[in-house]
């Protein structure tokens, strides 16, 4: 289908196209832009704040001043905030990167190995009770699990926080610190550990059936290797590519799905931002959080393109296998 | 022998062997009915504020009164029906355009094919969630605008399935044989192309549902809808400043229970469904 280039051309055009309805949508709204972004917040601009704006707005009028804004990481200002909205952003993005990052990490190299071992022993009683509990478990949306979590292990067991990315206030030594950001990571990471680990674990179980029956394996178990090396070495790299095909597809979902977690649990991430953003009708938050979220989503896509290539060669000489 | 691997077995015989078939389609039909019960079971009006707040449930009110005044049962069904018609509606507007989509790309190959699997590539890389945030932050359009938006937006996967099965079936010798007997194109596609791909078309209906039921619980609970249309998602979002009250089972149990069962309905007809139709995955079913 599309070779590498062609893929970078098709991301840059989506880029695009998300910055500039970005910058067209609230010319769309009625009256003109200031009123049209402040006047149903719940801020009210004084003066001298309205005709700042209009002044910054009058001379950076157009799509090329406004992708400059944007490269510059002038995104404008949230007024609920009273701060600059790529100071806010940047702010939240570790830990949403952490909490992100480290629930996708879990749930794709445990589905995978998870998945290899349950193929290998497929029509075993573990193996069927594997596939059907994670089959019920892909029907669980993260807000169901993630508020049974938050009611069990916070409210009645009370063993862990209910909110929060640490504990503000409070003077900690560096491990204690850690230790402190771990336990309020605990809750929103299993909540997506539940949500995104049935999903690679069906599907890597499904791939490894797919390739178990072929001939080199049975090569590879003639040259005497053993067991371990055939299973991973041999068999399971195949499972590799449909994983990150998945990753790609499900990708924007996952953020979905991490930002009612993060709200749930009030982490300090980009979801809560949003969330408060979008409950204040702070516009140019909002629209900074978006476009954000947008451009890392395609940035992600784009590398997972390239990571195809190295997982498999076909891939690399005639576009995708898929 | 199975009824579910025997080839011989009429359809509808092989799919209601598959447990997950039957339960999909059970808790899917038994939500149905509680919608369409819904006028007769609840005893009150969603949107009437006049009981007292935070009672708790009784003959009245069975699942009590939220802090609003509004009885809770009502709600719940309420929003049960406005989750499940923003699935339908993505879910038939997505599936439609696919096949449209799908076939022509796979009939008249050339250039048509190439522009719309190179937009569909486009489309597949922007994140519908991100658009329909925007839009509903700026405009707050009706929700069936969103699901418009969201089917326009969700199409492409499914023309993917749909042009890849259709390209393999145009080289059939039927077609062949229609073709030469003079066919146009609008005859073939209408009665040999579109009727014969059509267990695709369920399994892409119960997976664009599913992810339409999964994105108006997600922008309704993130608050994006207006804050007077009743939605599972909603609910919980309202429920959960409550959550030190002793409110749980009958406030915020219930609209998590249907919205589980909801998604769990489509999930396991899709996956059942997959596991019949997708011959990649058919292996892997029977292995």
């Amino acid at each position: 289908m599309l070779t590498w280039r062609g893929h970078l051309l098709a991301y840059l055009v989506a880029a695009l196209a998300m910055v500039y309805l970005s910058y067209l949508l609230p010319g769309w709204l009625p009256g003109d832009f200031v009123t049209a972004m402040y006047a149903d917040s719940h801020v009210a601009l004084g003066d001298d704040q309205e005709a700042a704006l209009r002044e910054r707005l009058e001379a950076g009028a157009g799509f090329g001043a406004y992708l400059l804004a944007l490269g510059t990481l002038d995104w404008g200002t949230s007024y609920a905030l009273r701060a600059p909205v790529s100071e806010l952003i940047l702010e939240a993005l570790p830990w949403t990167l952490l909490l992100m990052g480290t629930a996708h990490v879990l749930a794709t190299v445990l589905g995978f190995i998870a998945g290899v071992e349950a193929a290998w022993r497929r029509g075993g009683r573990v193996e069927r009770a594997g596939v059907s509990g994670m089959t019920v478990l892909q029907g669980v949306p993260e807000i169901g699990t993630g508020v049974l979590l938050l009611m069990v292990f916070a409210y009645h067991l009370g063993w862990l926080p209910a909110g929060g990315g640490a504990t503000l206030y409070v003077e900690y030594g560096f491990a204690e610190q850690v230790l402190d950001v771990l336990r309020h990571l605990a809750l929103p990471l299993a909540t997506l550990l539940l949500a995104w680990f049935p999903g690679n674990f069906l599907l890597a179980r499904a791939s490894m059936v797919l390739v178990l029956g072929q001939s080199f394996l049975d090569t590879a178990r003639a040259k005497g290797l053993p067991p371990a090396r055939v299973r991973y070495a041999h068999a399971a790299r195949n499972v590799l590519l449909p994983m990150a095909t998945r990753f790609g597809l499900r990708f924007a979902f996952m953020v979905t799905g991490a930002l009612v977690v993060e709200t749930i649990f009030s982490y300090p991430g980009l979801g809560t931002l949003l969330f408060n953003a979008i409950g204040a009708r702070d516009l140019p938050l909002i629209q900074g959080i978006v476009l954000f979220s947008a451009l890392a989503v395609l940035g992600v896509n784009l590398l997972l393109e390239g990571v195809y290539g190295r997982l498999d060669p076909r891939v690399r000489l005639h576009g995708r296998a898929l | 022998m199975d009824a579910r691997f025997d080839p011989h077995a009429g359809l509808w015989r092989r799919l209601l062997a598959d447990p997950w078939f039957v339960i999909g389609a059970s808790l899917a039909a038994v939500l149905a009915l509680l919608i369409l019960l819904s006028p007769w079971l609840s005893l009150h009006d969603p949107h009437d504020m006049s009981h007292v707040p935070f009672a708790p449930p009784s003959g009245s009110h069975w699942l009590g009164v939220n802090d609003g005044g509004m009885d809770m049962f009502a709600e719940l069904l309420a929003g049960l029906r406005n989750t499940l018609a923003f699935g339908l509606i993505t879910g038939t507007a997505g599936l439609a355009l696919g096949i449209l989509v799908g076939l022509t790309s796979a009939w008249f190959r050339g250039w048509a094919d190439q522009i719309l699997m190179r937009l569909a590539d486009l489309l597949l890389a922007i994140p519908a969630v991100m658009i329909l945030i925007l839009l509903a932050a700026f405009y707050r359009p009706s929700p069936w605008v969103l699901a418009l938006v969201l089917a326009l937006l969700a199409w492409p996967t499914s023309a993917r399935l749909i042009r890849s099965q259709a390209l393999g079936l145009r080289n059939q010798p039927h077609i062949a044989a229609a073709r030469q007997m003079g066919g146009s194109n609008a005859y073939v596609i209408g009665r040999h192309m579109m009727p014969e791909l059509f267990p695709l078309y369920l399994i892409a209906f119960a997976a664009k549902v599913r992810m339409a039921v999964f994105m108006e619980a997600s922008l309704s609970f993130l608050g994006l809808f207006d804050p007077t249309r009743k939605s599972l998602g909603r609910t919980i979002s309202d429920a959960l400043p409550f959550y030190y009250l002793d409110i749980w089972w009958y406030w915020m149990l219930p609209p998590i229970l249907l919205l589980t069962l909801l998604i769990m309905a489509f999930t396991f007809l899709a996956v059942s469904l997959e596991r019949f139709f997708d011959p990649r995955l058919r292996a892997a079913w029977a292995g």
